[in-house]
């Protein structure tokens, strides 16, 4: 047999911080996969991972992607987890040919020709979980996040969506990163009374909020998730288990759960080492396990290429993932998903019930995407009627 | 819900680009396809058949532009107007400055930059036209005051009132005739200029 080729992959992934369960997904995916390539008798390469720790630190972002690139002499980097970290790497790998492989949803309104983005944008997730909550749940929501550019832009999408729509926020609430002091937003919600509850909180807060809201339904069960849920954009398999039961019921959109009955997904999940599927395959594992893949498709289609060059060379396949066949946009980077939406269940898994039809195409400046969904009209109180 | 909310979409929009063809205006043409702004891309001027009226935005170079190039004196660009800024040398910036840009890049032009100059632009040049309007009201105002005080002189002559109770007079006039005081007054200029002593109601 041929020597295989040996090429280094960066993977950048903060494994401690206030993000870590996210990143940490992230980060056992990308290394799940490049053990998958290594192990695979077809494969002429030999991915070596060179892995970078910012511990949740922000400012450690640049100067660690930089030494990936300059030392290393990678051309290809997994990475980051918040959209602040992606923004600290984006200066240094533009002034290179390398790419950085981004898996994790985000909020959108960039398109990085150094960067490919493979996860959700917003109109594969705000759009889709509203447009199946608000005829489902009434018309009348309120937003919680983390005080940082998600929670900002999701809570300010979702308001003009509702809006336009129809429907009204009730109220807004952003909680700093961390922070796990979240008794008086549960409070206000048990005051106000909104039909569903958009949550793009992050971590420890998200984990504190569940829990109470789920307290609030078990003491008064007009606050069961039947009738006012919570929705998410970003709330995985593995933070579910590490709260179970409270996101049971509950309703999060994403283009890869560990429960889809498909195929692809059920190889892959045998594919994986059983400790890892215990605590929880996410979206953010499935993703960076695919960026793997779709790099080493790269490297079989182009390999002496730049990995700008490997990239264009991937956007003329469709590589098989564990989120299916993958389309990259070829304007954007991004990718062509199908979406699903599953609900919590007790024992801290979800159960997927709705799947678009083909995939969601990105549109991650929301220039074609039309912000209005259908929505249930709830009777309000006669006094706050508004006859025109 | 206010202004502040909404997600602009330029899809659709036409914009002009006056640049040489260059690695710079490529990458902004690559930015603007994925926002559904459509480029043309002309230089040094445009060419017999188009018009500035046949599109929605403008992105000038800094650099090497030039006064002819545009239709308008400096400052008043009937469009959103983007200055493309290479040589950051004060006479350059101070010549886009001068020519109104409502929002500037910098060049080198990568992957980002163009979907937030166009929202800044199209912000900025929203309020400039609204300020326009304002201060053309303003004006225009202010030449009546002139006619206001002669409306007010012709009635304390035509009534024996004193200026206050003639200035009382028109403004009743005004609201009953449901028009502004400035019309109320060049009614009654009118009225005198022509020499009529006819009673006007008054």
């Amino acid at each position: 047999m041929a020597e295989k080729i040996r090429v280094p992959v960066g993977i950048l992934f903060s494994r401690s911080g206030s993000y870590a369960g996210p990143a940490g997904q992230g980060y056992a995916g990308a290394l799940s996969a490049i053990e998958a390539v290594n192990a695979d008798p077809e494969s002429r390469f030999e991915l070596r991972p060179v892995v970078a720790d910012p511990g949740g630190n922000t400012d450690r972002y640049a100067p660690l992607a930089r030494k990936l690139l300059v030392e290393h002499g990678v051309k290809h980097i997994v990475g980051c987890t918040t959209s602040w970290s992606r923004k600290e790497v984006i200066p240094v790998i533009e002034k290179t040919d390398a790419l950085l492989w981004y898996p994790c949803m985000y909020e959108g309104f960039e398109a990085s020709e150094n960067v490919v983005y493979v996860g959700a944008c917003s109109n594969q997730h705000v759009l889709p979980i509203l447009e199946f909550a608000m005829p489902a749940f009434g018309d009348k929501g309120f937003l919680v996040g983390s005080n940082y550019i998600w929670g900002w832009e999701t809570c300010r999408l979702a308001r003009e969506v509702i809006g336009r729509s129809g429907g009204v926020v009730l109220g807004e609430r952003q909680v700093s990163l961390g922070d796990t002091d979240i008794g008086h937003i549960v409070e206000e919600i048990r005051r106000k009374r909104p039909d569903f509850i958009l949550n793009s909180l992050v971590g420890p807060s998200s984990y504190a909020f569940l829990k109470a809201y789920r307290a609030l339904g078990e003491e008064d069960p007009d606050f069961l998730p039947a009738r006012r849920p919570v929705l998410s954009c970003n709330f995985l398999e593995n933070e579910m288990r590490e709260i179970a039961p409270a996101y049971e019921g509950n309703f999060t959109t994403a283009i890869y759960f560990q429960a889809l009955e498909t195929a692809d997904n059920r190889a892959f999940l045998a594919s994986l080492d059983p400790a890892l599927v215990d605590g929880g395959i996410s979206a953010c594992f499935a993703q960076a396990y695919a960026s793997v893949l779709l790099i080493r498709a790269g490297l079989e289609a182009a390999e002496q290429a730049t990995a700008t060059a490997q990239l264009e060379a991937v956007k003329a396949l469709r590589p098989s993932t564990p989120l299916g066949p993958l389309t990259i946009d070829p304007a954007t980077n991004h990718l062509h998903a199908p979406v699903h939406i599953a609900r919590g269940t007790a024992d801290g898994r979800y159960a997927v019930f709705h799947h678009s039809r083909e995939a969601v195409a990105p549109d991650p400046f929301l220039s074609r995407t039309p912000l209005t969904v259908g929505a249930r009209q709830t009777p309000a109180p006669a006094r706050l009627r508004i006859v025109p | 819900m206010t202004g502040a909310f909404t997600t602009p979409s330029f899809e659709g929009l036409k914009a002009l680009l006056l640049h040489r063809e260059h690695a710079n205006t490529e990458a902004l043409e690559r930015q603007f396809a994925r926002i559904g702004v459509r480029v043309t891309r002309v230089w040094p001027e445009l060419e017999p058949g188009l018009g500035f009226g046949d599109f929605d935005i403008l992105l000038f170079d800094a650099d090497m532009g030039y006064d002819g190039q545009f239709a308008w004196a400096p400052g008043e660009a009937p469009m959103p107007t983007i200055a493309l800024i290479g040589s950051e040398a004060p006479g350059r910036v101070s010549w886009a400055a001068a020519h109104g840009a409502d929002a500037q890049m910098l060049k080198p032009i990568g992957s980002s930059g163009a979907y937030s100059a166009l929202v800044i632009a199209t912000h900025a040049f929203a309020r400039r036209k609204a300020l326009e309007q304002k201060v053309e009201t303003l004006i225009g105002r202010l030449n009546n005051r002139e006619r206001l005080a002669e409306a007010v002189a012709v009635l304390m002559v035509r009534h024996g009132l004193s200026a206050s109770a003639a200035y009382n007079r028109l403004r009743r006039s005004a609201m009953e005739a449901r028009v502004t005081m400035d019309d109320a007054a060049l009614r009654i200029l009118d009225e005198t200029g022509a020499g009529e002593e006819k009673s006007s109601g008054l």
